[in-house]
């Protein structure tokens, strides 16, 4: 069998002093291509855990390989996708799109080189492309980010990610400021995407629904108890495409596991 | 009038923002003035409130004619000689030289307050010195400069630069430290470097409100300049105010108190438009 892409190897977080577990002992691997949405409660470490393959911290014990390496920071092996301050503000949509590839390839200096208007040119027609595949409008392309609704400034830092043709994309909570609308076409448009693209999606979210429509796989964050760091409590293969009937079902399933303290309640208010 | 007059409701017309705002300034010239004509009537040779004809005259002395230390320029000399020779241009010439010095030496400031905020060896390096240089009075500093430096144009600069500096940096250190970490992390994952991160995304974005930082600390520059200028030299604004008041030549000092707060609302109202022209996507909080 095929090495998995991300290797997760008995992690271990701790934060504050003293310190208090967060996440103890995080086994994981994933395979290239799939959609695994990482599900838990508010500050079970879900978070943390992208952070951790991302590369901007790293764990107290144990280790994460990507393709086989330990990566000490971030880079553009795996494209970002935050919930808040995803676009630069200082650039225009079409600036934004064409950043990642624009300081790949030439360096601070770069910009005196009649190359980089040669490339630049060529890359502001990709850009172009892009941006109506998220389905902005080209007159958008010089509208500044804070000129944009919320949902549109996802869109335009999906497509900013996306130029750079990452192999890993990690999404954490990127809808969660959006209204149920808008919330469910970015679902859609994220999914379309990752089919034809082929990158292997890491989707953070607290929402049961949204992990099930989206993932090919969810893998739920609880912590057994307060004082405990979050261990995996389930890991589920989510039919593709998961049907609408089955949604309920999986949905109490996941909740149990997902707040086991609460989860007495739950039981007994769906009996 | 309504009921809401004068309260945090209240909706003043066009008429009555505009005749608000300028009735103080109606109110002092008019209180000067009546000032001024009661104590020439008491005593004809009265310096200490000149009237208006007399700071004129003051005033067409310092724009036409050189200072009292120069050559006198020819009276047949033509208007645009007169003017390049004059007092008043000496003076302005001498003092925005400094000035400028000052300021083109804030911006190595402001890269050391990004590189602090930014690379966490640099930052340790420096904070603590930078937040101790911050708490000293830079005035106090003045003799010591005089005594290191000489009295001339180096420890004028010199004063600035030490009085102003650890504000800019620590202010582009704080700027720094308040781009959301996911700029920078995402930048990264776009394939940016270090040095691009710092240059093309935190410098950027930060540019702005260092802009605007710098024009709020224009008063501290000029602060320092006239204290450096008043102590030690032989031209410059502040020079020639401290040397009129010798001679209680008020009929020239107020209009080049009011000349100096032209200029520096030039160059602020300069900065200000340099800042909306440069970063059309910054909105003023």
């Amino acid at each position: 069998m095929a090495m998995p892409l991300i290797q997760i190897e008995s992690v271990f977080v701790a934060y504050g002093n003293p310190p208090r577990a967060v996440l103890a002992g995080i086994d994981l691997e994933i395979e290239e291509g799939s959609f695994v949405c990482l599900l838990g409660q508010t500050g079970c470490g879900k978070s943390t855990l992208l952070r951790l393959v991302l590369g901007s911290e790293r764990p107290l014990r144990g280790r994460i390989l990507i393709d086989g390496r330990e990566h000490h920071q971030p880079d553009s092996t795996r494209g970002y996708v935050p919930q808040r301050y995803a676009l630069f503000p200082d650039r225009t949509v079409l600036d934004n799109i064409t950043f990642g590839p624009e300081v790949s390839e030439f360096g601070l200096a770069g910009r005196l080189r009649p190359a980089f208007y040669r490339r630049r040119k060529e890359l502001r027609d990709e850009a172009f492309h892009y941006l109506r595949r998220i389905g902005l409008r080209e007159s958008d392309a010089s509208k500044y980010p804070h000129q944009l609704s919320g949902g549109m400034q996802q869109r335009v830092a999906i497509a900013q990610a996306l130029i750079n043709r990452p192999r890993i994309l990690l999404m954490d909570e990127a809808f969660s400021a959006l209204d149920s609308g808008t919330r469910r076409e970015m679902q859609s448009l994220v999914r379309e995407l990752w089919k034809s693209t082929g990158t292997t999606l890491l989707f953070v979210t607290h929402n049961i629904d949204e992990a099930l429509r989206l993932g090919t796989r969810v893998v739920v964050l609880a912590r057994e108890a307060p004082e405990l760091g979050s261990r995996i409590a389930m890991d589920l293969a989510v039919p593709d495409p998961c049907a609408q009937e089955d949604i309920p079902s999986l949905m109490d399933r996941l909740e149990r596991v997902s707040c086991p303290a609460e989860a007495g309640g739950t039981v007994t208010l769906s009996v | 009038m309504s009921a809401g007059f004068l309260l945090i409701h209240a909706r003043p017309g066009r008429v009555w923002s505009f005749a608000l705002s300028w009735l103080l300034f109606a109110a002092g010239i008019g209180a000067y003035l009546w000032v001024s004509h009661a104590r020439h009537l008491d005593n004809p040779e009265d310096r200490v409130t000149p009237t208006l004809t007399q700071m004129a005259k003051g005033m067409y002395g310092a724009v036409m004619r050189s200072a009292e230390e120069d050559e006198p320029t020819a009276d047949d000399a033509g208007f645009r000689t007169r003017l390049t020779h004059s007092m008043l241009w000496k003076d302005t010439c001498a003092s925005g030289r400094r000035f400028f010095y000052a300021l083109a030496l804030l911006i190595p400031a402001v890269i050391l307050g990004l590189h602090m905020g930014l690379f966490p060896y640099v930052g340790q390096f420096f904070l603590r010195f930078v937040l101790f240089f911050d708490k000293i009075i830079a005035l106090s500093l003045l003799p010591i400069l005089f005594i290191a430096f000489g009295i001339d144009e180096l420890s004028k600069v010199m004063l600035i630069v030490i009085g102003v500096t650890p504000t800019i940096i620590l202010d582009t250190f704080n700027l720094t430290r308040g781009v959301p970490g996911e700029q920078v992390v995402k930048a990264f994952t776009l394939g940016a470097g270090d040095f691009d991160v710092a240059y093309r995304v935190v410098l950027r974005q930060i540019a702005p409100r260092v802009l605007n930082s710098i024009r709020l600390n224009l008063k501290a520059v000029m602060l320092f300049l006239f204290a450096g200028e008043m102590i030690a030299s032989t031209d410059g604004l502040a020079y020639r105010i401290a040397l009129l008041r010798r001679h209680m030549g008020m009929d020239v000092i107020i209009p080049y108190v009011l000349w100096v707060a032209l200029l520096l609302f030039l160059v602020d109202f300069g900065m200000r438009l340099l800042n909306r022209t440069l970063h059309p996507w910054f909105e003023e909080a």
